[in-house]
């Protein structure tokens, strides 16, 4: 009973100064961290950190340098030219070897969360798959071809992040072959 | 019964010295864990800035090895690719220098400057004449 009677709250005061101390706290933290939740939200998801997204389109890129062109023509294509047809999820592209010969490399991004990349060659056909990418990663993903200077030399691949945004977008165009 | 009753009456609160000490702990912890958020997240941002800052460059690049060699200098002295990948970075600015090297040979640097030009990131590619026509 007689330790009941000494209890007692905190006075206004106290309270007071521990809400101000508390709310000055909040200000600093939120004043600190404004311009970096405006810049992440105007930011894309950095897709390049995911390794096999980066691994894709470092293959990807490789291919595209080593294809082979007729002139004037686009290693991308949308019509049928007698020779390949792409569309905005698939490429097919004339590579050509280090040993001087020709194979054909169609990289296929309809199949959710996967990329295969096949290659044929003379009578034997080889596959690479990346697993694990995205889900929605074909639906974000396209391919697409580009002029440079005068010519649709070039490949574009762009991908946005689930917000919309440009997290991806490379040209790619071939390297000249001796 | 009474044992409790005399073990409550012993209790006290905690001596001013005590709480103060507690606080500077708490303090401590908090500002070095602020800083470490922030700092990492900071850094995490640049890299995403860098890489887009970068893609634009790489782009940039493709399109000046397809110009004409003689006709690098005439160029635009800003970005001709599209640069929708560096939106997100606005304000932006870009310039393109081409300085020649030695005969037949020219340097073409790249730049995109962001965040009132206190970043920056820079490409340079050097071009040289092969007599053919629009080759890089």
């Amino acid at each position: 009973m007689v330790s009941q009677q000494r209890q007692r709250g905190f006075s206004l005061l106290e309270v007071t100064i521990a809400m101000t101390v508390f709310g000055v706290f909040l200000v600093v933290f939120f004043m600190l961290t404004a311009e970096m939740r405006d810049w992440e939200k105007r930011l894309p998801v950095n897709l390049m950190r995911n390794p096999q997204i980066a691994g894709v389109l470092g293959r990807m890129r490789r291919d595209v340098q080593d294809a082979w062109i007729p002139f004037g023509k686009t290693p991308y294509v949308n019509e049928h030219d007698g020779f390949s047809m792409s569309s905005p999820n698939t490429i097919i592209l004339n590579v050509m070897q280090s040993t001087g010969g020709n194979q054909i490399i169609v990289w296929d991004f309809n199949t959710p969360g996967v990329a295969r990349r096949i290659a044929y060659n003379v009578g034997f056909k080889n596959e690479w798959r990346a697993a694990g990418l995205p889900e929605d990663f074909a639906k974000n993903f396209t391919i697409g071809a580009v002029e440079l200077n005068d010519r649709p030399y070039g490949v574009r691949i762009t991908m946005k992040d689930d917000h919309g945004r440009v997290a991806i977008d490379q040209i790619l165009q071939p390297r000249t072959h001796n | 019964m009474p044992r409790t009753m005399a073990a409550m009456r012993d209790q006290r609160g905690f001596s001013l010295v005590e709480v103060m000490v507690a606080f500077l702990v708490l303090t401590i912890v908090i500002t070095v864990s602020l800083a470490a958020f922030l700092e990492r997240n900071k850094r995490l941002q640049q890299a995403t800035e860098i890489v887009l800052a970068y893609q634009a460059l790489a782009n940039e690049a493709e399109y000046r090895r397809r110009m004409p060699f003689t006709e690098l200098e005439s160029q635009p002295a800003s970005f001709v690719s599209d640069t929708q990948v560096l939106d997100p970075l606005e304000p932006y600015g870009t310039a393109v220098k081409v300085e020649q090297v030695k005969p037949g040979v020219k340097s073409v640097t790249m730049t995109v400057r962001w965040r009132s030009g206190e970043r920056s990131a820079q490409l340079s590619v050097l071009r040289v004449e092969t007599g053919a026509s629009s080759l890089w």
